[in-house]
C-alpha cells in the first residue's frame, strides 16, 4: 500500500508491522487506538463518509419510481445505477476529505515534528490513519450494499467472478481516491488549503461518479470519454459493470491502477513532515 | 576559537577522562543561499546542564535539530552518546529525549492518553503517572491537549521527552512564554531533572535562564559558536561596559577620572559626564571626586541589564572574530 512506500526519506525504512518486537507492535497498536478514540470525538469524518451515503440510500431506496427499470437507463432501475455512485461517493469523501484534513492538521501543529523525536517514526502515524480510513471506507461500503441488497432489493454480483471484480474494482478504487487524497496532503502547507484543494477536486470527482446526474443520461461522447479517465469515472464504470455480473474490461481498472501508483508516488516524493 | 577556549583554559567540571555525552564538530548547514549553522562546535559532558544560548534566528535550533537527528548537516561531525544521528536515528530517539519549539499534540488527546501513547514508544519506559504527579499535572490527566495551560502544556512536553527515561534530554525554549513565575517553577523542575543524572542540553534566548541553571552556555550567533564558558564567567565578560553618569563642579579636569583603572572613556557634554568602564566603576568615581575634594551631583549608575550586556558581548566578540 502506498503508506508504506511514503517512509521519511532521510530515516531507514519502517520495516513492516509483521517483523516488529512485540513492544513496537504493541506502540502501533495503541497508536492506531488512540487515533480511532481521536477521530470519534471528532465525528465529522465518519459522519460524512457514511451518514451522507446511507441518507441518499434510504431516500432514493424509498421512492418507488427509483426501484423500477427503466428503458432510459437501459432497462435497469435507478437504485441499481445509482448503488456504485454512491460507494465511490464514499470513498472520495474518505480518502479526499478525513485523511488529509488530519495529516494537515498535524503537520501544521507539529505533531508530526514531534513524533519524529521518538523511536516510532511520523510515518507509522500515517499508517495508522490510512488504516482507520480504509476501515472507515469499508464500513460505509459494507453498509450501502448490506442495507441496499436486504431492503431495497439491489442486485448483487451473480458469480463468483463477478464479486472478485467487484473486490478488485473496490480495492483499486480506494488505492485511487486515497492516493488523491495524500497528493492534497503532501502540497497543502495547511488544514485551509486542503479544504480549498478539496473543494475544487470534490464537485468534479463526484460529477464523474455520477453523484448529480447518471452519466448514461448524458448523451454526451465528450464527457463520457473524460469520465473514463477520471478515477471517479473509471470508478464507478468499473463498480457498475462488476454489479451488473458484466465484465467491466481491462480499461476502468487500469485506469484507477494508473491514478493510485501515480498519486502514490507523487505523494512520497511531496510529502512533508513539517 | 571555540576550540582554544576549550584547551588553554582550565575549566573545572566532570571528569574528562569519560565519553562526551555529544561532541560536535564544525557543523555547518545551510537552506538554499541563508546559512543558518556556519561553523559550531561544542561538546557536553555526562550529567551538565549545558546552555545553548543567542538571539532568534542564530542557529541555535538548527544545531539541535541536527543533534537530534531531525536535519542532516551539511558538514561537520556529531556523536551523540556515540552514536551518528544520521545513521542511528532509532536507537538515539531511544537514548536522547526532545522537546521542540513549534511541536505538539492533537488537540483531543487527553493528557493520560499522550502519555501512555508516548511510553509505549520506548523499550523501557519512565511511570508515566509518577511523572505527571512530579510536574504536578495528576490533576489535569483526563483533560484535553487543547485546554491545557501553556505551562502545562510545557510541563506535559517534560513529561514527553523524559517518558523513555533518556539518558540526555533536549529542551528548546522551555520557557519562552510563561510568565515569570512558571518559568521559576520550571527551572526548578529542569534541576531536578540533572539530579536525576540526566544530561539536559537546554536551548535559551534568556541571558537570566542561562546563568541561573547552566554549568556551561555556548553562546553562538551567526550560526558561530562566539563564547563559551561558564555562565558567571560570560556574565563578567559581559557586565564590562557599565555606564555612569553625573553632573560635575564648574571647572572639573577630568583627567581625574580619565586615569583610573576602572575607566575607559569620559564623554563630556558641558558639565554632563557620562563614565565608560567596568569593575566596581561607581564607587571608583565617587572615590575620585572625594580624593579631589570635590562633589559631583546626581551621580547614576546605569546598569546595562544583563540582556543588553550579552548583546553587547555577543557583537564584541563577532567584531573580534572578523577582524
Amino acid at each position: 500500500m502506498s503508506a508504506l512506500a511514503i517512509g521519511p526519506r532521510r530515516r531507514r525504512q519502517a520495516p513492516p508491522i509483521i517483523s516488529l518486537t512485540p513492544q513496537r507492535r504493541r506502540a502501533f497498536g495503541l497508536l492506531l487506538r488512540t487515533e480511532i478514540k481521536l477521530a470519534l470525538r471528532r465525528p465529522i469524518g465518519v459522519i460524512v463518509a457514511l451518514g451522507i451515503p446511507f441518507a441518499l440510500l434510504v431516500i432514493f431506496g424509498s421512492i418507488p419510481a427509483t426501484t423500477q427499470a427503466s428503458a432510459a437507463l437501459g432497462g435497469i432501475s435507478f437504485f441499481t445505477l445509482y448503488v456504485p455512485t454512491l460507494l465511490v461517493f464514499v470513498l472520495i469523501a474518505v480518502g479526499l476529505s478525513s485523511l488529509p484534513q488530519t495529516l494537515a492538521t498535524y503537520r501544521q501543529q507539529g505533531v508530526l515534528r514531534r513524533m519524529s523525536t521518538t523511536p516510532v517514526p511520523p510515518s507509522w502515524l500515517l499508517a495508522a490513519q490510512m488504516t482507520i480510513n480504509v476501515v472507515l471506507a469499508g464500513l460505509g461500503i459494507t453498509i450501502l450494499v448490506g442495507l441496499g441488497a436486504l431492503a431495497y432489493g439491489l442486485g448483487l454480483p451473480p458469480t463468483l467472478g463477478g464479486w472478485l471484480v467487484t473486490l478488485l474494482s473496490l480495492v483499486l478504487t480506494v488505492a485511487a481516491t486515497l492516493g488523491l487524497g495524500l497528493c492534497v496532503a503532501a502540497v497543502a502547507s495547511s488544514p485551509q488549503v486542503v479544504g480549498a484543494l478539496q473543494a475544487l477536486c470534490f464537485y468534479p470527482l463526484a460529477f464523474f461518479s455520477g453523484l448529480y446526474v447518471p452519466l448514461q443520461t448524458i448523451h454526451s461522447t465528450a464527457l463520457n470519454d473524460i469520465a473514463k479517465v477520471v478515477p471517479t469515472g473509471a470508478g464507478f464504470n468499473a463498480l457498475h459493470a462488476s454489479f451488473l455480473g458484466h465484465s467491466p474490461g481491462v480499461e476502468p481498472l487500469l485506469v484507477l491502477a494508473g491514478w493510485a501508483v501515480v498519486t502514490g508516488l507523487a505523494a512520497a516524493r511531496l510529502f512533508r513532515w513539517e | 576559537m571555540l576550540i582554544r577556549t576549550e584547551e588553554t583554559k582550565a575549566v573545572p567540571g566532570p571528569a574528562r577522562t569519560e565519553r562526551p555525552a555529544i561532541a560536535v564538530e564544525h557543523l555547518y548547514k545551510a537552506y538554499g543561499q541563508t546559512v543558518a549553522v556556519d561553523d559550531v562546535s561544542f561538546t557536553v559532558h555526562a550529567g551538565e546542564i549545558f546552555g545553548i544560548l543567542g538571539r532568534n534566528g542564530a542557529g541555535k535550533t538548527t544545531t539541535v535539530e541536527c543533534v537530534t537527528g531531525l536535519r542532516r548537516p551539511d558538514r561537520g561531525e556529531i556523536a551523540v552518546l556515540g552514536l551518528d544521528p544520521r545513521r542511528d536515528g532509532r536507537e538515539l530517539h531511544e537514548r536522547v529525549g526532545v522537546q521542540l519549539q513549534h511541536s505538539a499534540l492533537p488537540d483531543r488527546i487527553r493528557v493520560a492518553e499522550a502519555v501512555e501513547l508516548y511510553a509505549s514508544f520506548y523499550e523501557r519506559p519512565a511511570d508515566g503517572r509518577e511523572l505527571l504527579a512530579t510536574l504536578g499535572l495528576e490533576g489535569a490527566r483526563d483533560q484535553s491537549y487543547a485546554k491545557l495551560s501553556g505551562g502545562q502544556k510545557q510541563r506535559l512536553s517534560i513529561v514527553l521527552a523524559l517518558i523513555g527515561r533518556p539518558e540526555i534530554a533536549v529542551l528548546d525554549e522551555l520557557t519562552t512564554g510563561l510568565d515569570p513565575e512558571a518559568r521559576r517553577e520550571t527551572w526548578a523542575l529542569i534541576e531536578g531533572v540533572r539530579d536525576r543524572g540526566v544530561t539536559i542540553v537546554l536551548v535559551t534566548h534568556y541571558m537570566e535562564e542561562a546563568e541561573r541553571l547552566c554549568d556551561r552556555v555556548a553562546l553562538i550567533d551567526h550560526g558561530r559558536v562566539v563564547a563559551l564558558d561558564h555562565p558567571a564567567a560570560l556574565g563578567d565578560r559581559a557586565r564590562t561596559g557599565q555606564r555612569v553618569r553625573l553632573t560635575a563642579p564648574d571647572g572639573f579636569d577630568d583627567t581625574v577620572l580619565r586615569t583610573l583603572p576602572e575607566v575607559s572613556s569620559v564623554e563630556r557634554h558641558g558639565r554632563d559626564l557620562v563614565v565608560v568602564g567596568s569593575g566596581d566603576l561607581l564607587t571608583a568615581v565617587v572615590l575620585a571626586f572625594d580624593r579631589a575634594g570635590l562633589r559631583a551631583q546626581d551621580v547614576r549608575p546605569e546598569t546595562a541589564n544583563l540582556e543588553d550586556a550579552f548583546l553587547a558581548l555577543i557583537d564584541e566578540t563577532t567584531k573580534e572574530t572578523k577582524r
